[in-house]
């Protein structure tokens, strides 16, 4: 274990210190996304985004376009052009593996034909939080931000919309254009956690406090404020144990998240509620 | 509030897939008529009455409204705004929500309120969906209902909103719907809510005709 200077010391780092800015501003977005996530019924749409942001990294490399622009750019018009599907119960769930293999597939074309290996394209998607870059900062602001304000301005039409598509759209929200919106939110959030953290982050980021919470809180509003509680608290903590322990902060941050949603599904449903 | 909304339906057909559900069904409906459909389980009620709402998209025939008929998202949302509907299968959902926030979303939250304490179940506001009885979520949906009369809407289009219920409940509801300064349309296989329409209508094998 790391003694108390030592661990003030590495606080002092500038790497440190924006990987700890990174998770508290991640904590602030990415919760309410997983929460979204939930609602939608679309958990494997990491797995799809991860293989759509490989197919815009090949497309950015063939044309000579930024490809980290263009594999945000490509999973936002994924997300929206899912949008129909979400009129049948279970079209957003089902979509989730046809829209991998096809961009799996797509993107192993491109790559082939631009001649540049699939492995050296992966890595551009791999990110680490301690390598986190001031633009990765910057998309987390901005996510930070506008993910909290859309819950806090459409929150009533969310929580319809969520729970039945069709009450909502008697109720008079415009479903179309809210699910719209949050597929492209959630396809581009989804693709800038994994540049942030890689593929095993998103996970610890998004789904976990949104599991926790959604045993713990029986209204939208509250399950957001839950999950982004705990949210950051795992990741502060996570990112400190990680630190005193000298231990890969990735995979601590999953153990602790993983570790808050199972005690939160072992807690007798009658001590919250 | 007027006194409820002229429904027109003509000639209208619906499908599922390629079997025809709805088949060619006319029917007038004064302003303020209370009319009962009923009939067999299949035979196509719950799909006229979303089709009028457009949950289900008519195939052939036109629907009017209140002299209105729909074809943009506009045309649409207006039409739900003026149609208040309580559906067979009230979803306890995938996502929870509370049952004042359904409330809510009939756009008058105080008179629905006020409805679901009449109807014994204001209670029970700060409760999700998901722990409510069948009987207490129709009387939520009831109460919704009775939101989205208050805030505008000329017809009410229910489809068995007495099913779950117990006899008092079965009574409270058919003097509720019967008592209201709109156009009703229900569906029922209640016999105190029948006696309690102007007109009984009865469908089968998604042909409609009037029995009296
Ligand atoms: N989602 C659906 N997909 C395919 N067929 C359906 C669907 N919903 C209803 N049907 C069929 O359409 C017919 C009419 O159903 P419905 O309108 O629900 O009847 P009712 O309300 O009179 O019991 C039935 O034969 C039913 O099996
Ligand atoms: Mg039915």
């Amino acid at each position: 274990m790391t003694s108390w200077t030592e661990f003030w010391q590495l606080l002092e780092l500038p790497a440190v210190q924006w990987a700890g800015l990174a998770l508290v501003l991640g904590a602030v977005g990415l919760p309410i996304v997983g929460v979204i996530i939930i609602g939608l019924d679309i958990m494997p749409v990491r797995f799809a985004m991860m293989h759509v942001a490989l197919l815009g990294i090949a497309i950015g490399l063939l044309v000579g376009i930024d490809p980290l622009l263009c594999a945000i750019v490509a999973c936002g018009l994924s997300g929206a052009a899912l949008t129909p599907l979400a009129r049948t119960p279970s079209g957003l769930s089902g979509a989730m593996g046809l829209l991998m293999s096809l961009a799996i597939a797509a993107a192993l074309l491109v790559l082939s034909i631009s001649g540049v290996n699939a492995a050296g394209a992966f890595e551009l998607l791999w990110g680490s939080i301690l390598a986190t870059r001031p633009g990765d900062v910057l998309l987390l602001g901005v996510l930070a931000v506008v993910i909290p304000g859309l819950f806090f301005l459409r929150r009533k039409q969310m929580a319809l919309l969520l729970h039945d598509r069709e009450l909502a759209a008697c109720s008079g929200v415009r479903v179309e254009r809210l699910t719209l919106i949050l597929l492209v939110l959630v396809a581009v959030a989804v693709a800038g956690a994994i540049r942030l953290t890689g593929a095993l982050l998103v996970d610890a980021l998004t789904l976990l406090p949104a599991l926790a919470a959604r045993r713990l809180a029986h209204s939208l509003r509250a399950m957001v404020g839950w999950a982004v509680g705990i949210g950051v608290t795992v990741n502060l903590a996570g990112f400190a144990l990680a630190l005193m322990f000298d231990l890969p902060p990735g995979p601590v941050l999953v153990l602790v998240a993983g570790v808050v949603a199972i005690a939160a599904h072992v807690v007798p449903r009658h001590a919250v509620a | 509030m007027g006194d409820g909304s002229r429904v027109r339906l003509s000639a209208v057909g619906c499908r599922h897939g390629r079997r025809t559900v709805v088949d060619d069904v006319h029917l007038d409906i004064e302003p303020g008529q209370r009319v009962a459909l009923t009939g067999t389980n299949g035979s196509g009620k719950t799909t006229l009455l979303r089709a009028v709402i457009g949950l289900h998209q008519a195939a052939t025939g036109v629907i009017e409204v209140g002299g209105h008929r729909a074809a943009t998202a506009a045309d649409w949302a207006r039409r739900r705004k003026d149609t208040a509907w309580i559906p067979q299968r009230q979803a306890a959902g995938r996502f929870p929500l509370l049952a004042e926030e359904l409330l809510e979303s009939s756009g008058a939250p105080v008179e629905a309120n006020d409805a679901a304490t009449q109807l014994g179940v204001g209670k029970l506001r700060a409760r999700p969906l998901d722990t409510l009885s069948g009987g207490q979520l129709q009387r939520m949906y009831l109460a919704r209902a009775m939101g989205c009369i208050a805030a505008g809407a000329g017809l009410l289009l229910a489809d068995e909103p007495t099913a779950a219920l117990d006899f008092d409940g079965q009574a409270d509801a058919a003097r509720l719907l019967t008592s209201l300064p709109v156009t009703v349309l229900v569906v029922t296989h209640d016999r105190v809510v029948v006696d309690a329409c102007e007109r009984v209508l009865e469908m089968a094998a998604g042909r409609l005709r009037e029995v009296t």
